[in-house]
């Protein structure tokens, strides 16, 4: 009877890989003949199996950029580098197109071996420590409450945990601002949402905004690397 | 000899006054001529001396003078002025520039009238090929069956009207129109005799739209005298359903006996003129709903004999590059009003709408308008894009009707343009023997990402934490509460324990006074028994209880304290008691 259950689940995983790597393979044979409109395609298609999937959003940024259009192409990586930000393909690519648009990934002045210890974690993986954490700070805490010992290391346990605590703050006010890459070319910054207002930089495609306000068909934007703050055409940039 | 002299000199001076006599000719360089040439005519004094009046020229109601030159010369004090006036024709067909008059010492000059014939624009050769034709051959009173109805409606009125010198018409093409249906609307000014100074006021209107079409000249016979008209033609669109109105147009002209021309006016001179107006009837006009159903792509043109046609410009970009997307609606109703183009989307093709434009071809005959948007495609390949629909209402028909363009095929290659702001240029060779000769993105993942590591699974076991939280705070409501009503319940056993070991009264006593400071924080050592006893009835121990303890209490004292009277007492006795007396105590405070 074990024996039975064991092979439903050997061949029940078996099916599953057979059914999703052809998707995979083809989009990779279509991506290495050039085809990447359609590799693209296919990639966007299996992501709605995969919602989560950091490699399928690193692919599509892939064939973005092989087809020209840097700003989705940044979007894309940057989509994959929230979900594996220690995945180094995807911090190279990631850093190499926005270096194409101008702009750099690891902020200056911030060392690089600082940016990738930020970024070691993802945001689920330190809260996921950060809950270990707890949990021993909870035990230990008992212990020392029934039996009064051990408090240096509780301590110790504590100051570590609130370290982690503030990580994951920052890593969640990072991840909960609402960016936004220029898509479009060549986007004009407005003082107001609407072309009756005077434009007040035109900005390339590629640009990392930070989204503040919406109003029908125009967004109010950040532009930190720039310094610059106004309105912008929803369909001029696309979400991260 | 002197008398001989005399009459000679007299004989001179007589002849001088006779050869001296004003003189005034007028002559035209021309006599025939068409709509584009100009005529000069010129006008010469001779024999006057002096401050003179300019000459008055008859009305010229057939031409707009625009030009005056003088030129003057003198020979023996006689002076010759040459006044040359440059007109252009205004109408088409015979007409007679009349006597000139001057006014000289008391004495009225006037030339002969000069008959001169205008043509029509390129046809002076056929003096019979002209425009007026079109009215004044046909005799009879009734409008010729092949004009048009507008035409036909115009020569009506006209005909019924023609016993006055002057009169206005107006007819439309259609007094039943739908909301948005381009109708005309034309006016004529009809006069058999000359007038000047004619200002023309437009009709107002009432729910419709108005525009000026054109303007244009003829003639007519009416019951046998050649009517000359103007005519103002109008488009006329209704904006909402339900009744319209056309108001009157109004011509306000003079006619007088001896009526001046502007030249005239300009250099002073009067005459008599009477201010007379005429106007056209109103027009009610009754504007009809277009039907329901429509379309999704009707966008308020109401006409017939639209085209419509759709290009794309450039065919083959590069991805980025913008593609202008471009569609234009002919036809020859007013499409200005009609509203914008909704283009469909496309996918893979970022949309920019532009505004649209609209004018006219072949000398207004044929209106267009021009919908525009501006695609940027983001990826390369082979795109379509898609037919593009516009509806109109066929007002014969009583129908929509909708055409549509051809799908346009679009070429997207890869952008060559990836280096911008980033130097892709091979490097210079390092001495290690390495050089980078591009950069480029890394391949790709050709397995999908790992599953989530332990701790990200960790991040899911929210529950962990409210049980961890909850056990600690059950630690802390332990230590602090539930240890002390712990010691408290085991206060009796310990006490029965010891009174079972006791092997003295003091080792009774000693457990008793124990009991009662762990139990009830009473302390028996530094109370009377007064006290100890009014505070155990505070704890809650019966009276009767107290009083056994008391008992009990005063047993323990002398036995301890008083040996001669306590020899009877043993300590297993006192221990027997001391263990009922507790175990009342612990029952009554149980509660």
């Amino acid at each position: 009877m074990k024996r039975i259950f064991l092979m439903g689940i050997l061949l029940l995983s078996l099916i599953r890989v057979s059914s999703a790597q052809p998707a995979l393979s083809q989009g990779e044979s279509l991506y290495r003949q050039g085809k990447f409109s359609q590799a693209l395609s296919l990639y966007e298609q299996e992501l709605k199996n995969h919602p989560n999937d950091p490699f399928l959003y690193y692919n599509i940024g892939n064939c973005y950029f092989k087809m020209g259009s840097k700003g989705l192409a940044v979007a894309n990586y940057y989509r994959a580098f929230k979900r594996a930000p220690r995945d180094l393909d995807i911090r190279h690519n990631l850093s190499l197109t926005r270096a194409a648009c101008g702009e750099r990934l690891v902020p200056s002045g911030v060392p690089e071996s600082i940016h990738r210890l930020y970024f070691a974690l993802s945001v689920t993986e330190l809260t996921g420590l950060l809950f270990v954490l707890f949990w021993i700070c909870c035990l230990l805490g008992c212990f020392w409450v029934l039996k009064r010992k051990g408090f240096p290391v509780l301590i110790t346990l504590l100051g570590l945990w609130i370290c982690v605590a503030g990580w994951w703050y920052t890593r969640i006010q990072w991840e909960n601002q609402t960016l936004a890459v220029i898509a479009s070319p060549v986007a004009e910054i407005r003082s107001g949402p609407g072309t009756n207002f005077p434009a007040s930089a035109s900005i390339t495609q590629g640009h990392l905004l930070t989204i503040q306000d919406s109003k029908d068909t125009w967004y109010e934007v950040i532009v930190k690397s720039q310094g610059l703050k106004g309105w912008v055409e929803k369909n001029a940039v696309e979400k991260i | 000899m002197h008398k001989k002299l005399f009459a000679l000199f007299l004989f001179i001076l007589l002849a001088g006054s006779v050869f001296a006599q004003v003189t005034l000719t007028a002559n035209a360089d021309k006599t025939v001529l068409t709509l584009d040439d100009e005529l000069t005519l010129t006008v010469r004094v001779t024999g006057v001396k002096g401050n003179v009046t300019m000459p008055q020229l008859p009305s010229l109601p057939a031409f707009n003078v625009y030009s005056r030159e003088v030129e003057q010369s003198s020979i023996n004090r006689n002076t010759t002025l040459t006044f040359r006036y440059t007109m252009l024709p205004r109408f088409v067909g015979q007409t007679i520039i009349g006597p000139i008059t001057f006014h000289y010492q008391g004495s009225t000059y006037k030339t002969e009238p000069i008959s001169v014939r205008i043509y029509r624009n390129g046809s002076p050769a056929k003096p019979s090929d002209s425009s007026h034709t079109n009215t004044d051959l046909a005799p009879t009173q009734q409008p010729d069956p092949n004009l048009p109805p507008l035409e036909s409606a115009l020569a009506s009125q006209a005909y019924a009207l023609g016993t006055q010198p002057f009169f206005m018409v107006a007819a439309v093409s259609n007094r039943s129109p739908y909301v948005n249906q381009e109708i005309t609307l034309a006016i004529r000014f009809y006069y058999s005799q000359n007038f000047y100074d004619a200002p023309y006021q437009k009709p107002t209107v009432s729910n419709i739209f108005m525009e000026d079409a054109s303007s244009s000249e003829g003639t007519q016979t009416i019951r046998g005298t050649l009517f000359r008209y103007q005519e103002q033609r109008y488009r006329l669109m209704g904006a909402a359903p339900g009744p319209a109105t056309i108001g009157a147009a109004t011509v306000t002209y003079h006619v007088g006996s001896s009526p001046l021309s502007a030249l005239d006016r300009l250099f002073g001179g009067s005459a008599v003129s009477e201010e007379r107006s005429a106007s056209s009837a109103p027009i009610p006009l009754q504007i009809r709903p277009l039907p329901g159903g429509q379309p999704s792509s009707f966008y308020g043109a109401v006409g017939t004999g639209y085209t419509f046609r759709a290009e794309a410009q450039p065919q083959q970009v590069e991805a980025g590059e913008a593609v202008n997307w471009t569609a234009t609606v002919y036809g020859a109703t007013n499409l200005k009003p009609t509203k914008e183009l909704i283009f469909p989307n496309v996918e893979g093709f970022k949309n920019y709408p532009a505004a649209s434009a609209s004018g006219s071809v072949s000398g207004n005959a044929l209106n267009y308008k021009t919908f525009k948007t501006v695609l940027v495609p983001s990826a390369s390949g082979i795109y379509t894009l898609p037919a593009i629909e516009w509806s109109f209402f066929n007002p014969a028909t009583a129908r929509y009707q909708t055409l549509k363009t051809q799908p346009v095929s679009i070429t997207v290659t890869p952008s060559t343009r990836e280096a911008d702001g980033y130097d892709f240029s091979a490097s210079h060779p390092t001495g290690s023997g390495f050089q980078t000769l591009n950069t480029d993105v890394r391949y790709l993942k050709t397995t999908y990402a790992p599953e989530p590591g332990w701790l990200s699974q960790l991040a899911g076991w929210k529950i962990i934490n409210a049980i961890l939280l909850g056990l600690l705070a059950g630690c802390v409501l332990f230590a602090s509460v539930g240890r002390k009503s712990l010691v408290k319940k085991k206060t009796f056993a310990t006490a029965k324990n010891q009174l079972k070991k006791a092997a003295s009264v003091n080792d009774v006593a000693e457990a008793t006074a124990s009991y009662l400071h762990q139990k009830f924080h009473i302390n028996t050592g530094s109370l009377p028994l007064k006290d100890i006893a009014a505070s155990l009835k505070k704890c809650g121990v019966r009276p009767a209880t107290v009083e056994s303890f008391s008992l009990l209490w005063q047993r323990l004292d002398a036995a301890r304290f008083a040996p001669a009277d306590s020899a009877m007492q043993s300590a297993m006795d006192l221990s027997e008691q001391a263990m009922d007396v507790l175990s009342l105590i612990e029952e009554e405070t149980k509660s």
